[in-house]
């Protein structure tokens, strides 16, 4: 039932084909159907209303009403714009901050449970640096505790991603933190691929064990032969399917039918990346590693965007002149001995400076709940809080091709809006109420029925 | 300020001399310093806010506090501009600055382990938790002992010398262990302990060795004292010599503990052997049986809210430090990793958010508290006359995601400035 349709976009095939021809894009754009089945459970018809209203799109309204039916955004604005359907569950939330569902832009959650129980975790597959043909959604657990815990903290999106040990880890999966099954909760299946050059994929490096890859000149080499691969096997396709055509038009033709190329799952994979229809997301650190992976994105004409720059402080120019979206950090990330204490704190604000269109991702699973403290963090760094929560909204929407849908609070977008006691940004905010698709979501996870069990409540 | 002249001074003789002096130790700032800070919104955390005040620093120490303070007219003068000035914060678990040494895991008691022999004074991370606001730390063995080693507290005056760096007269502490770590260490070996069992039953078996020992230089000694010249010594040991300090009562025992089962049995073997346990770490499932953790007078060093990355973590719960603070238990969070200690503060404000910490109950757990389960809430975790002049002067408000620290100082010496260029330390600088 999901669909992920894929539209308007010119795909080349050609190892040397310009760059120029995506340079351009300031982001990467692509429409995605989000048909979830949870939108039209609940049918109730919600208004919130008094509340501080964080639209992201056009502003804060001070005293403002919402309205959610039918899993939509129906109605937004000012106090007393607008009548009250008499079906409606007025929600007096006067006195609090009203935003849209916040979006995490790099999760794990589903793919872990308890991080050294080796029998919970389905985050990634090691025996090969290159398995794009690993799907997220073939492992992710719609039913992991892990998920509520998140939710609770407003953050109602996530992309899934398997963990980074790999140069080609598999496929990205994005989620909504609310459904029935996992069908529900899976919007797009195949959304993004990582493609990560970090160092972190080197990991035969030592002399006992050395195999191939060993450098990152291995790993380069090993990446550029599997593009090239799958240029190959693309070709061979298009020569059967012709082939095929051909012999349809000629019924009388002796030669009969073609037989088809075998398939080849990995370079399947790889096909609608190689043919821009979907983005990469290119994961490095410091400069060098950078430079290496935009070359071999380039190479193969590979549309994406950028993922960590944690320690490419020197090249935040050349990182702002590649026009791509940068999903930034984790701000955590300890700088280098050579980098002053705040030299990953302050990335975020400088992007935004050079114009650099950012998104904040937890990379993690346990942790999800604390992304809206890393974009507030960024804040005493030079972000300022606007971007910031722009950078788990309504920036990871447009990334990700879902602004149509989330990241902001309009009218007929999906009604994932989160009622708090503060600033989302703020560690001491509290959030009370959550809609996912309309629906009011419960404000429990086994968390709080352990608080509640031992605080006598 | 003087300081800053004192040192450049200094470098360019030394610059002039010759390559052999280490300009780091050279430039060891003055303790006879006299610093004002004035128009602060001073979080004493002893007796609560003070709009509009000040704090009086002479030789190290604070001089004075309140709304109203004279300081001679040689004082550096700090405008705090209305910004928040709190204590210093103490980290009550820490692993930095020991270059991976933490835990000599080749047997599961080795109380003769002391952290001191391998601190690493330049490491960088002390520096990355000062800028942090860290002024003590707590530096640990790890927890793959069920008795690990002796600790050392530090105080983060990063570019200072090693000696200068270690607090001094703090009480000595040695870190026990519980639950997975140890059987997983041993277990996968094949050897003792690979249970919960074995654990406690390693843990029981080297304190009955060390009474044994204790018994026999007790004997020793008295009869010395008698006068016997007979009395032959009993043969030293290391390990057995620090064990019976913990039954003397010479160590403050820092128990790595998670689980609530494992706690209990903690404090029913601390009452066995008649020492007392001065506070579990991690102990995340605390909230379980606060009341007895309560009754003993065991503090909590524990994380804010990170949990489920093994079995034992699994129970974590955010409310944990309230809901124990709120049933009688001293609370501190700590940070156990070099990331967190540079932003506790906001884990910190974490507990005003679960389960409706106040502000000073909150800047206590990472104050005074952790300065209580060290042993130096004498000298430090409040702004009192006559205190360390450990300071943080911050950016914004302290208990939120938004604030950092602007300026850190320590013994009355500024140690990290943001306002600085290059790392924003006064006292350091690359490749000196």
């Amino acid at each position: 039932m999901i669909q992920s349709s894929v539209v308007g976009h010119q795909s080349s095939e050609a190892v040397v084909d310009p760059w120029s021809l995506v340079v351009g894009q300031l982001l990467i754009v692509f429409a995605i159907c989000l048909c979830s089945g949870s939108a039209s459970a609940q049918q109730k018809t919600f208004v919130l209303k008094g509340g501080k209203l964080l639209t992201i799109s056009h502003g804060t309204i001070e005293n403002g009403v919402l309205a959610m039916s039918g899993g939509k955004i129906t109605a937004i604005g000012p106090a007393g714009s607008m009548k009250i359907p008499k079906d409606a569950e007025v929600i007096d939330v006067t006195g609090m901050t009203v935003y849209p569902g916040l979006i995490d832009s790099e999760s794990y959650l589903g793919l872990t449970e308890i991080s050294a129980e080796g029998s919970t975790n389905d985050l990634i597959e090691t025996s090969d640096e290159i398995m794009p043909h690993m799907h997220v959604y073939d492992a992710f657990h719609a039913e992991s505790e892990l998920i509520p815990v998140a939710r609770l903290n407003g953050i109602t999106n996530a992309i899934v991603a398997p963990q980074s040990q790999d140069t080609l880890p598999g496929q990205d999966a994005f989620i909504q933190l609310d459904g029935k099954s996992a069908n529900d909760m899976l919007l797009v299946r195949d959304l993004a691929m990582p493609l990560n050059f970090t160092g972190e994929q080197r990991r035969n490096e030592s002399w006992e064990k050395r195999k191939f890859p060993q450098t990152r000149m291995g790993l380069a080499a090993q990446l550029r032969q599997t593009f090239l691969d799958a240029q190959d096997y693309s070709d061979r396709w298009s020569d059967y399917e012709k082939k095929k055509s051909d012999a349809a038009a000629k019924p009388d033709d002796k030669k009969g039918a073609p037989s088809p190329p075998k398939r080849d799952l990995k370079l399947e994979a790889l096909l609608p990346y190689l043919q821009g229809k979907k983005p990469i997301v290119l994961a490095a650190e410091e400069p060098s590693d950078l430079e290496t992976a935009v070359g071999l994105a380039r190479q193969f004409n590979l549309k994406f965007v950028l993922n960590h720059v944690s320690h490419s402080q020197p090249v935040l120019d050349y990182v702002a002149s590649l026009k791509v979206p940068v999903i930034v950090g984790p701000i955590y990330e300890s700088p280098k001995n050579y980098e002053r204490y705040d030299a990953v704190y302050g990335l975020p604000g400088e992007l935004y400076k050079r114009g650099v269109k950012i998104a904040f991702a937890s990379y993690d699973a346990h942790a999800v709940r604390n992304l809206p403290y890393a974009a507030g963090y960024a804040t005493a760094f030079g972000l300022p809080h606007d971007e910031a929560l722009k950078a788990i909204t309504l920036n990871p929407a447009e990334i990700w091709g879902v602004a149509d849908q989330l990241g902001s609070l309009d009218v007929g977008k999906t009604a994932n809006v989160v009622v708090a006691d503060g600033d989302p940004l703020d560690v001491k905010t509290d959030v009370k109420r959550i809609f996912i698709s309309g629906r009011q979501v419960p404000m429990t996870s086994r968390q709080t029925v352990l608080r509640d069990r031992y605080s006598g409540k | 300020m003087r300081w800053m002249i004192v040192k450049v001074s200094l470098v360019a003789a030394l610059g002039l001399a010759s390559f052999q002096s280490s300009a780091q130790q050279s430039a060891e700032p003055s303790a006879h310093n006299e610093v004002l800070i004035k128009n602060a919104v001073v979080m004493a955390v002893a007796h609560g806010n003070i709009q509009n005040g000040s704090v009086y620093v002479k030789d190290g120490k604070i001089a004075a506090v309140g709304k109203d303070v004279s300081a001679p007219s040689s004082a550096t003068v700090i405008d705090a501009g209305g910004k928040y000035l709190t204590p210093g914060i103490i980290d009550s678990h820490s692993h930095i600055a020991l270059d991976d040494d933490v835990n000599e895991a080749t047997s599961p008691v080795t109380p003769q382990m002391m952290m001191m022999d391998a601190f690493d004074y330049q490491d960088k991370a002390i520096y990355r938790g000062l800028a942090g606001g860290v002024t003590t730390s707590l530096l640990l063995h790890g927890s793959a002992n069920m008795i690990g080693g002796q600790a050392i507290v530090i105080k983060h005056k990063y570019g200072a010398n090693r000696d200068a760096m270690l607090f001094p007269g703090a009480p000595r502490s040695i870190k026990f262990a519980s639950g997975e770590n140890p059987k997983r260490v041993y277990g996968s070996k094949d050897q003792l302990p690979f249970t919960r069992m074995g654990n406690f039953a390693v843990q029981r078996a080297a304190l009955v060795e060390a009474q044994d020992y204790m018994r026999e230089w007790d004997d020793y000694d008295a009869k010395v004292k008698r006068g016997d010249k007979d009395a032959k010594p009993p043969k030293h040991d290391l390990k057995l010599e620090a064990l019976a300090d913990v039954l003397r009562g010479k160590l403050l025992v820092q128990i790595h503990c998670y689980r609530a089962d494992e706690l209990l049995t903690e404090m029913a073997m601390a009452k066995e052997f008649g020492y007392k346990v001065r506070a579990f770490h991690h102990a995340l499932e605390a909230y379980k049986v606060a009341d007895d953790l309560a009754a003993q007078g065991v503090a909590i060093a524990t994380f804010s809210d990170w949990w489920g990355f093994k079995q034992e973590a699994w129970d974590a719960i955010p409310w944990n430090a309230v809901i124990s603070m709120r049933k009688g238990v001293r609370v501190a969070i700590k940070s156990d990793s070099e990331d967190f200690a540079r932003r506790l503060n906001q884990e910190a404000a974490k507990t005003m958010r679960y389960g409706g910490a106040t502000e000073e109950e909150a800047l206590k757990m990472i104050t005074i508290n952790p300065a209580w389960i060290i042993g130096v809430d004498d000298r430090v975790g409040s702004i009192e006359v006559g205190k360390d002049a450990d300071l943080v002067l911050w950016d914004g408000y302290p208990l939120s995601s938004f604030g950092v620290p602007n300026k850190v100082l320590i013994d009355g010496d500024i140690y990290f400035d943001r306002s600085l260029p290059g790392f924003g330390m006064p006292h350091y600088r690359e490749g000196e």
